[in-house]
């Protein structure tokens, strides 16, 4: 479904052929070599690199559900660090409570995530644009609040604690076993939402997006659309923090503020809005940018002598970026991608001939 | 007693941002998210200012408010004017792309330490009685008193004043303001201007009265249930927004749980906006871009 | 438009391992270093290296340097995890130091276990898997204490009292203090004090005055208050503001000293275990001269925690000899005796089972308007700290 120029001897003949993921033998198998690659990755990179990566692919899933929501069904959310915080603390206190393991604990989250979507999808109903993104701002307030009380109440002032998940007898606990199952989660995700943009709901969303009255009157039931655009991506959320909560072995209202939520809009902005390899883009650049400003800082200057403003200078750089990608590239990182894909497959010409080999 | 004060206090200081996002968005339709780290930029300027004319409050305070308003125009002309015709996300994601800045910037330029703009000036903080026994600050009195000034002061230009009737249309029908010959360049630049403006006079305040640190952002944010209960583009409605959120909060801390008066200011502003999606006064509108 | 595309600015960074000197002790701290609660663990860190510097000019420890490296987690847990990877499996640190939040601690702490490497608290509050019986690679040189700095207070308090007293409490809307305050609150009727209330206040607080509202009407003429700096000294603000004439005591925070000045209150007291730079103590005047050298941006009274925490891992790496591994230093950790020169009321002592110290001593001091400075109130108490 990309939306740049192919070269010549691309044609669809079929509706099947036209829904396919990869269409052309290049993009399978260059989504192989980088299955490949990220499947040897452990076997060379130092455990820092390791952890990293994994953390990518957390950010990945949560970037994926929340350009569902707001990339592809419109819906403004700014909420995203409470969902994210709301399936941690449901593992943290069915495990803390019941002792429960990880096949009662990851659905649990997950139903926790969808009575969410619809508790705070519901006002999407009646308002709309940004004084939807600002109710969705009550969630992060709210998930807080009850994770503090609970952290209080029943004495767990420095975080709960959690084990990792086991299965008759073997906890997961290696590093590389963790990047292996955290990969599979994101390539499920990635798949997952790949599937609900090529069936109905995908096309339902994309007109709600474009004009919710036309919709309406296309007969496409706007009101459910939304609600499950709100459900799918709150499930996919909650479950990614009961995946972060396991990951960690520990849970916090701290590791939640309101700046997590601006981070994951920012990712699917920097990524580019209206595409899902945008959100992994995005997700990758957010998550590595701190460390890139670190590595650059230190490389530049006496790092430790810097020590002390560097998370200035990361804030200040992180806006700075955020605001460059809206003034300059609004597509995000996806649009800089297909431009250059175009630029070379174009070349030397400059632009695409008007009638006949258009996409 | 004191709980009507201290309702009236807080009243006030939600009141005072809250005008900020108001007017913003009533004439540009554009949420400032950055509202809250622009507040705190103008009571890090008075810092400044402060220590320039050391001994000169007044002209200090001045100083702080003239840059403030300055630079309410700057981020119109160099950062919104460039989003002219892109969706009202993008704007108002750029505004939340700049507060990160600036609160990284202010963090870089004078450090994360709590900081007494009270202090150079060489201003005192005494208290004054009032009937009942209730005792409020020379400040926060302040804050009320502008607050009430402010207010009045917008509601006549807005009204009367030529450039207020202009800035109407333009929030009202862009179009048909821009055919009549109105620079609507000019006219969202004073917006900002004074948007910013009200919001130096609620960050100055505050500082005065109990010191300025980076939490000054988030109190920012506070006060956005105040302006959306009213409806994002009446005064009035900010007004009495705040009132209701103010009050809330007050009487929470006071007879139930101190660590609801956070979330329940959200919780009212769902309940409103279910009943009415525009706020209470505001104008139904085409919300349908995003 | 294409040459937009051209500018396409995305480093990855590459994140190449510091040079790690072999010939050195290597230890690693993760730290606040920015973030919200910077204002707190930055100036530790930075006098830690301060020391460390120090002893590195005089040649080291038996002519080895010690390598400190600094990694910021901006208080987040998964930060702070990265951090500890990193440090534990790339630098291969013998030390690790947190002077960071009480979320990152678990994290952090379960990679030192793994790894089999002691972690030492500096400047962060102490867990209580550090009083004993104490975990075997856990220490703490911190200040502040939970629970042991109520009971301070409330018996100091006791003792000062002319009247009797009706207490109120202020926490932050963080479990750390609200459990503490708690805590206070369960220890202050068996003292002969009545309980008038308890606020806990949520950080981003425009106003204070509701909550010292309901502390005034209810007619406290003490109120304790152990939370982060900002929370305290909102609060008293608050409350004098009201024109409340109680007594109010707080923990002595880094902020401490040079807030004293600022608000020339009488009536206000701080507790704390480090003794404050007006005592002017030759280590006092050490510290300063290599702060003034170093040019450091923090005020001199701020570097107290990281001092301490410097001293305590020079007698460490001393005691453990060369080559040191982990395990020595754990074991010479184990055993430590550290003189702090005047900053402590006392050595800190570790023992197997004790990795808090042995006995915890308290000083209380207050601004005497009269003499327009610092006085101290009440010299060292001393509390034994003891197997539950």
């Amino acid at each position: 479904m990309s939306r740049r120029a192919r070269a010549s001897g691309y044609f669809r003949s079929s509706y099947g052929e036209d829904l396919t993921l990869l269409p052309t033998r290049l993009e399978r198998w260059a989504a192989v070599g980088l299955l490949v690659a990220l499947l040897g990755l452990p076997l060379v990179a130092s455990p820092f690199l390791i952890d990293l990566t994994a953390q990518v692919f957390l950010a990945v899933i949560g970037a994926l559900a929340l350009m569902l929501l707001t990339g592809y069904a419109g819906q403004v959310s700014l909420g995203h660090a409470g969902l994210l915080a709301a399936g941690a603390f449901t593992v943290g206190i069915l495990f803390k409570e019941f002792k429960a393991p990880f096949f009662l604990t990851l659905p649990a989250a997950a139903a926790v995530g969808a009575l969410l979507g619809v508790v705070f999808g519901l006002p999407s109903l009646r308002v709309r644009g940004l004084y939807l993104a600002v109710s969705t701002l009550a969630l992060n307030f709210l998930i807080a609040y009850l994770g503090g009380e609970y952290e209080t109440r029943r004495g767990f002032s420095t975080g709960i604690v959690v084990d990792p998940p086991s299965l008759a007898g073997h906890s997961l606990t290696n590093p590389k076993a963790w990047y292996l199952v955290l990969l599979a989660a994101a390539v499920l995700t990635l798949l997952l939402s790949a599937n609900l943009l090529r069936a109905r709901s995908g096309r339902a969303w994309a007109a709600i997006r474009a004009n919710e009255t036309v919709a309406e009157t296309l007969g496409i039931g706007v009101a459910s659309y939304k609600l499950l655009a709100f459900v799918l991506s709150s499930a996919l959320t909650a479950v990614a923090g009961a995946l972060f909560a396991y990951w960690r072995g520990f849970v916090s209202v701290e590791a939640f503020s309101l700046f997590l939520s601006i981070q994951y809009v920012a990712m699917i902005i920097i990524g580019g809005m209206g595409s899902l390899a945008g959100a992994i883009l995005g997700a990758v650049f957010v998550t590595l940018f701190p460390y890139a400003i670190e590595a650059g800082l230190s490389t530049l200057a006496r790092g430790t002598a810097y020590a002390g403003v560097l998370f200035a200078v990361n804030a200040a750089a992180f806006g700075a970026v955020m605001i460059a990608f809206l003034l300059l590239e609004p597509q995000g990182l996806i649009g800089l991608w297909r431009r250059l894909a175009t630029y070379f497959l174009l070349w030397p010409f400059r632009h695409r001939p008007l009638g006949g080999a258009r996409r | 007693m004191q709980l009507a004060v201290n309702i009236l206090v807080l009243t006030a200081i939600y009141a005072l941002i809250a005008c900020g996002y108001v007017l913003i968005y009533r004439v540009s339709r554009v949420l400032n998210l950055a509202h809250g780290e622009l507040m705190m930029l103008s009571a890090y300027l008075l810092l400044w200012t402060a220590s320039l004319f050391a001994g000169h409050p007044l002209v200090a305070i001045a100083a702080a408010l003239g840059l403030s308003a300055l630079v309410g125009a700057l981020v119109y002309l160099f950062l919104l004017r460039k989003l002219t015709g892109e969706m009202a996300l993008a704007a108002v994601l750029t505004t939340v792309a700049l507060g990160v800045l600036l609160r990284g910037a202010t963090v870089l330029v004078w450090s994360a330490q709590q900081q007494y703009p009270a202090q150079p000036l060489g201003a005192s903080n005494s208290t004054l009685a009032l009937p009942g026994g209730a005792r409020i600050s020379v400040w926060a009195a302040l804050l009320v008193a502008t607050t009430l000034v402010v207010y009045a002061g917008l509601f006549a230009f807005l009204r009367l004043g030529r450039w207020g009737m202009r800035m109407r249309a333009a929030g009202q029908n862009p179009l048909l303001a821009a055919q009549r010959g109105i620079n609507l360049h000019a006219i969202y630049a004073l917006a900002w201007s004074l948007s910013t403006l009200t919001g130096a006079l609620a960050g100055i305040l505050m500082a005065l009265d109990s010191g300025l640190s980076q939490t000054m952002a988030i109190i920012g944010l506070k006060a956005f249930p105040a302006a959306l209960v009213g409806g994002l583009d009446s005064l009035a409605g900010a007004l009495l927004g705040a009132l209701m959120v103010a009050a809330t909060e007050v009487m929470l801390i006071h007879y139930v749980d101190p660590l609801l008066s956070e979330v329940v200011p959200f919780l009212l502003l769902i309940v409103v906006l279910m009943l009415r999606p525009w706020g209470l006064f505001g104008t139904r509108e085409e919300l349908d871009r995003v | 438009m294409l040459s937009r595309t051209k500018i396409v600015a995305l480093t990855l960074g590459l994140l190449a391992p510091p040079a790690a000197a072999q010939d050195a002790y290597t230890i690693g701290l993760t730290g606040a270093l920015t973030g919200p609660p910077a204002s707190t663990y930055a100036p530790a860190a930075d006098a830690l290296r301060l020391y460390v510097d120090g002893v590195n000019a005089t040649g080291g420890i038996g002519g080895k340097k010690i390598n400190l490296i600094l990694q910021d987690d901006a208080a987040e847990p998964g930060k702070a995890t990265a951090n500890a990877k990193k440090l534990l499996g790339q630098d291969n640190v013998i030390l690790l130091l947190n002077a960071s939040l009480s979320s990152t601690f678990p994290p952090v702490v379960a990679e030192a276990k793994r790894a089999g490497v002691p972690v030492l608290f500096a400047s962060s509050v102490c867990p209580k898997e550090v009083y004993p019986p104490a975990d075997a690679l856990q220490f703490c040189s911190t200040a502040f204490a939970s629970t042991y700095d109520s009971r301070a207070t409330l018996g100091f308090i006791k003792e000062t009292a002319k009247e009797p007293v009706k207490i109120g409490f202020a926490a932050m809307a963080i479990p750390l203090s609200r459990a503490e305050m708690d805590f206070a609150e369960q220890q202050a009727p068996g003292l002969g004090m009545t309980v008038v209330g308890k606020e806990v206040i949520p950080p981003p607080t425009p106003d204070y005055t509701p909550f010292a509202t309901k502390l005034k009407d209810a007619g406290a003429n003490w109120v304790f208050s152990w939370a982060p700096w900002v929370t305290q000294v909102r609060t008293l603000e608050a409350l004098r503001r009201l024109d409340w004439k109680g007594n109010y005591i707080a923990w002595a925070h880094i902020e401490a000293e040079g807030e004293l000045a600022r608000l020339k209150d009488g009536s206000f007291y701080v507790i704390g275990a480090n003794a404050l730079f007006q005592d002017q103590l030759p280590i006092h005047k050490e510290i300063a001269e290599a702060a003034k050298k170093a040019k450091l941006t923090y005020p001199v009274e701020q570097l107290t925690e990281g001092w301490i925490a410097g001293m305590v891992v020079e007698a460490a790496l001393k005691a453990a000899g060369w080559p040191a591994t982990p395990e020595k230093v754990a074991a010479a950790l184990s055993t430590l005796k550290v003189d702090t020169k005047g900053l402590r009321g006392g050595p800190i002592e570790w023992t197997k089972d004790n990795h808090f110290r042995t006995q915890q001593y308290y000083r209380v001091y207050r601004w005497d308007p009269a003499k327009g400075s610092i006085v101290q109130v009440k010299d060292w108490t001393v509390f034994g700290v003891k197997s539950p």
